[in-house]
């Protein structure tokens, strides 16, 4: 019976495979008597749980799911603020935007790594080991640089009508966490970041 | 390669559960009243003329309607199409290719099911509506394209208005899930 589930339950998280007790116990609930076996019925849940998935994943767009009210920095902003709002907003990126509201940028946590020595693994880690072996301060290279020294730019921005499966590609495939959704113009709508991803098709409404 | 033909043999999963007491009982009340109706009709007034309103696959469709009133087999649609369709083609078989009995049976049988498909009908007692056709002997014999309208329609429709009356008395019981 396990090497049914696992072999109809392939692609589909392990916490919604159903066990043929919990159908057998649900069938015994509807009284009068159900033309269907278990097995038949976790197959037809399966096959429709995942076509639900589909259709839900691509019937959302960016702009359903993105987050509007964004921590945003500009490029002249002195990375020492820049730090500051990502840490203040619990963030770990912001877009970096130009007098017009256009998106010119994005710095992560990253790119601050990046450039305080860690260049090797980029991660936080990298910067503990190098801190802790050196007597000055790791963020001294960086000191006096504003948000356009460090930022990635452009930025890679999506249409507010991107389907959330493409987002999801783009994130994959370029290996980042946060997109900025931009207008036509390219001024700042909005941020979906892979939490939003999550969060909108888990179905647990916010 | 094999192997897997023969281990499908084995099965995948279990029976249903066992249905309760009360579900039991009005199964039995819904047939013992829908199978007396025919019968009844049948033994005291029909039966005397050329004519016989109660056959085989009657039984075989109280199971249905009246034990399994939730199954898309046991819907109206299904109950009326599939028996009269299968009568018509019982029918066809049985002139068509009498007096090779085997054939026709293997036919009409085997045709049914096939049109009962493509029609959305499919009746398991239409099998034995279209075979009762052909080894009903003189008296079905006689009727002709009748078969399909008088036993099969007229039983079927009274069967279909016991299922209506009685599987909608209960709070647990609803009938029918859809008509066509």
């Amino acid at each position: 019976m396990s090497e049914e589930t696992g072999k109809q339950g392939s692609g589909l998280p392990p916490g919604l495979a159903l066990k043929d007790e919990d159908i057998y116990e649900a069938m015994k609930q509807i009284p009068g008597y159900l033309d269907i076996t278990p097995g038949d019925f976790k197959e037809v849940y399966y096959l429709a749980y995942r076509r639900a998935l589909e259709r839900l994943s691509r019937s959302l767009t960016a702009g359903e799911i993105m987050t509007r009210e964004v921590a945003y920095v500009h490029p002249d902003t002195p990375l020492a603020e820049v730090a500051a709002i990502m840490g203040r907003r619990g963030v770990s990126g912001v877009p970096v935007l130009d007098g017009d509201g256009k998106v010119v940028g994005v710095i992560s946590e990253k790119d601050f790594l990046r450039h305080m020595g860690a260049t090797e693994t980029k991660n936080f880690m990298t910067l503990v080991a190098g801190c802790l072996k050196t007597k000055g301060c790791v963020a001294l290279p960086i000191k006096k640089q504003n948000a356009a020294h460090i930022m990635v730019s452009p930025a890679v921005t999506v249409s507010p009508d991107t389907p959330v499966k493409e987002v999801a590609a783009i994130f994959t495939e370029q290996n980042i966490n946060r997109v900025a959704v931009a207008d036509a113009a390219g001024r700042l709508l909005g941020i979906v970041s892979r939490g939003d991803i999550v969060k909108a098709t888990s179905g647990v409404r916010p | 390669m094999m192997g897997g033909y023969f281990r499908k043999m084995a099965g995948t999963t279990q029976s249903p559960p066992r249905v309760g007491l009360t579900e039991m009982l009005w199964s039995w009340l819904g047939s013992f009243l829908g199978v007396g109706a025919v019968a009844y009709l049948n033994y005291g007034w029909v039966e005397s003329t050329d004519l016989v309103l109660l056959i085989g696959s009657l039984g075989a469709s109280a199971v249905l309607i009246y034990g399994a009133i939730k199954s898309p087999l046991a819907q109206p649609r299904n109950l009326l199409g599939g028996h009269i369709i299968s009568a018509l083609i019982g029918v066809t078989a049985f002139k068509l290719l009498a007096p090779n009995l085997w054939l026709a049976s293997a036919l009409a049988v085997a045709t049914s099911i096939l049109v009962m498909h493509a029609t959305k009908t499919l009746h398991p007692p239409g099998g034995a509506t279209a075979l009762i056709a052909i080894l009903g002997g003189p008296k079905i014999h006689h009727l002709g394209y009748l078969y399909a309208v008088v036993p099969v329609a007229a039983g079927v429709v009274i069967m279909l208005l016991v299922a209506l009356i009685v599987n909608n008395i209960s709070a647990s019981r609803r009938y029918p899930e859809f008509w066509f």
